[in-house]
């Protein structure tokens, strides 16, 4: 809603609101990070701090696509189903052909690129689900994208029996997660970067990226001046469906394993990375350096949790603590800039 | 009038399709597997059903009024945890009840805080708040193995254990709730003033609602009913577990879906939800006599309320457009 009507207003602001936040988010992580590295012993360790970016690698790059439906007013929670489905089908389709052995054991044996672009093909297959019922059914995008999440869960469970998926893969599955260039940084540290950088790209220099803000801020305004709002939507769901079926290839190549457990809660992860770094959920408001930010916050507060010695149940805590905090924060700091 | 003749219309066919489903897959089981209608497995679908039940009629409620609460598997979980703690600690069944219930209420309270007050979406602030009691359940229970054990063997008296026709007391108690819930939707200010919220919230307000009133008290009656169904699974189980409740916020939306109410707001049945929640127990239920493995159950899910979903907004368009 404020965010180009800010940039007509001349002396009194020079940066917009989404500025704002995002430079006041941006404050908040380095005095978290500061804090951390004084009050927790060892957080401040080279070791330590690359491997927390490491951590960070999955959930980012399914927030990207989340954090751009959210700008358009729309939610996606199947993309923890996704990442499941991902990792088991991309286990599934390279596990080599053997005869005799168990069903869990014996795949289809193919490479693994081949193998890659079959289990993207398959995520995005949801995305268009997502797709078809929300902008053809016209049905709510909770609703629907929790049954896809359960249904995209379900097929990963059925085709993994409820366990994993983890004799027979070939060497290079495990490259992504776990071949380093610099101390922990992986390749799935460069593939994040990469897309980050990608849709920095689309969100600021491209009228697409325009488009989505203009159909989060108004729907109706959008599409009366031409957009084509359906076919934007649905090209964000399978945009969101490819990116969650990365993030799943990327954390089953981290473990070697396709195990059908994989991203339990992501969905609710990335909405709450998103909202934390400022997105907000009426839509209109929000950008991937959002994602980013809030990714890093709660990272650098669920390791000092686990450094400092307490039960990781602590980390739910403090997950539900900082994100009605931050909420709270965002509307405070929005409302004392309109006076 | 006319609209009103389609409403009613709208709820006749509902009715019809949400039994005609039911009495399929009940049919369905029993034709591939005798068990299934035996006694036995009827009184144990009955006791299953207990907790998801009170959860999810409750929430029909809120759903009425255009909100949403993902924070019932979390309470859920939470109060099995503090009753067995209660429990264990010896103060007695009914003051471990009312103090799980209290807590309850307390959750449901502040879930209507964040949202009427602090003005946070529903779906973020109950997230919030399903994350507070997951972790708080966790931190409580034993490190390790997460479990609450060793309860006084009277626990199961109350879910498990039969007291009239086979079935414990705890469905008698269901009952009772349901049927207030029903007359609370259908013969009472809150009930209508729900509706009024869902419809359009703005018109409410102007007519003079207190709609801030009212969702305060819709989240406070989940968040008590929720604990209701967390004893219930406590003394079903006859352990402390903050994570049984995982999955019922889907299964409570799935059951409301299921019963026609929309997910938007503005009308519903809290009698056809529990159709709806008899429809997923018999649903896994049944699935697990005639021996399909229980991962395929998600998938099943999935399916049902996608489904569920589409029908909703078939009979909408089909009828009041």
């Amino acid at each position: 809603m404020q965010m180009k009507v800010d940039s007509c207003k001349p002396a009194e602001s020079k940066i917009s609101n989404l500025t704002f936040i995002n430079l006041s988010m941006l404050g908040v992580l380095a005095v978290v990070f500061v804090a951390a590295s004084l009050i927790v012993p060892r957080f401040f360790d080279i070791n330590n701090i690359s491997n927390l970016i490491a951590q960070q690698a999955e959930i980012i790059i399914l927030g990207i696509g989340v954090t751009f439906l959210l700008i358009t007013g729309h939610f996606d929670m199947s993309v923890g189903g996704i990442v499941s489905l991902g990792a088991v089908v991309s286990a599934y389709l390279c596990q080599a052909k053997t005869a005799g052995a168990s069903d869990l054991a014996s795949g289809l044996g193919m490479g693994y690129g081949k193998a890659i672009i079959i289990t993207l093909l398959c995520c995005m297959l949801i995305g268009v689900i997502n797709a078809f019922f929300i902008v053809k059914v016209k049905v709510n995008s909770v609703v629907v994208t929790l049954g896809t999440m359960a249904f995209s869960r379900g097929v990963a469970m059925i085709i993994a029996k409820g366990a994993q998926r983890i004799t027979g893969l070939p060497p290079e599955y495990k490259q992504i997660g776990q071949y380093t260039v610099i101390g922990t940084i992986n390749i799935a540290v460069i593939i994040m970067i990469f897309l980050l950088i990608i849709a920095l790209i689309v969100e600021n220099k491209t009228a697409f990226g325009r488009r989505i803000y203009l159909i989060g801020a108004n729907q109706v305004a959008a599409k009366l001046s031409g957009i084509k709002v359906e076919r934007e939507i649905s090209l964000l769901y399978i945009t969101s469906a490819f990116l969650a079926g990365v993030a799943g290839i990327v954390m089953a190549s981290r473990f070697n394993a396709g195990n059908c457990t994989l991203g339990t809660g992501y969905e609710f992860d990335a909405l709450v990375i998103t909202v934390l770094g400022g997105t907000s959920i009426a839509g209109g408001f929000g950008s991937v350096v959002c994602a980013v930010v809030g990714a890093f916050i709660l990272g650098i507060l669920s390791t000092s949790v686990n450094m400092l010695g307490f039960q990781p149940a602590m980390q739910m805590l403090v997950k539900g603590f900082v994100i009605i905090a931050a909420i709270l924060a965002q509307r405070f700091a929005l409302d004392k800039r309109k006076v | 009038m006319r609209v009103l003749g389609k409403i009613s219309l709208k709820t006749t066919v509902m009715t019809i399709y949400v039994l005609g489903v039911l009495g399929s897959i009940v049919l369905v089981f029993s034709l591939i597997s005798v068990k299934f209608i035996g006694v036995p497995n009827i009184v144990n679908v009955l006791r299953q059903s207990v907790p998801a039940l009170l959860v999810g009629t409750s929430v029909t409620l809120l759903m009425i009024s255009g909100n949403i609460d993902l924070s019932v598997g979390g309470i859920v979980g939470l109060s099995s945890v503090i009753y067995a703690i209660c429990l264990k600690a010896g103060i007695g069944y009914l003051w471990a009840a009312i103090l799980t219930l209290l807590l309850g209420l307390t959750i449901g309270l502040i879930n209507g805080l964040l949202v009427v007050k602090m003005r946070i979406v529903p779906v973020i602030a109950t997230l919030a708040t399903m994350s507070l009691s997951i972790g708080l359940g966790k931190l409580l229970s034993p490190d390790g193995i997460g479990l609450i054990k060793g309860l006084p063997e009277d626990v199961i008296k109350f879910a498990r254990t039969g007291f009239l026709l086979k079935l414990p007391i705890a469905f008698y108690v269901t009952v009772i709730v349901v049927g207030m819930l029903v007359v609370i939707q259908k013969k009472t200010v809150l009930g209508k003033y729900s509706a009024a919220i869902g419809g359009n919230k703005v018109a409410a307000e102007l007519s003079g609602i207190n709609t801030k009133l009212i969702i305060w008290i819709l989240y406070a009656i989940v968040g008590l009913f929720s604990s209701l169904g967390g004893i219930a699974r406590a003394s079903l189980l006859s352990l402390g577990d903050p994570t049984t409740g995982t999955g019922m916020e889907m299964d409570a939306m799935i059951a409301v879906v299921l019963g026609g109410t929309s997910y938007t707001g503005g009308e519903g049945s809290v009698l056809r939800t529990t159709v709806g929640v008899l429809i997923l127990t018999c649903l896994t239920a049944g699935m697990q006599v005639i021996g399909i493995a229980p991962y395929w159950q998600s998938l099943v899910k999935g399916m049902v309320l996608i489904f569920a979903v589409t029908i909703n907004s078939l009979v909408k368009e089909k009828i009041i457009e």
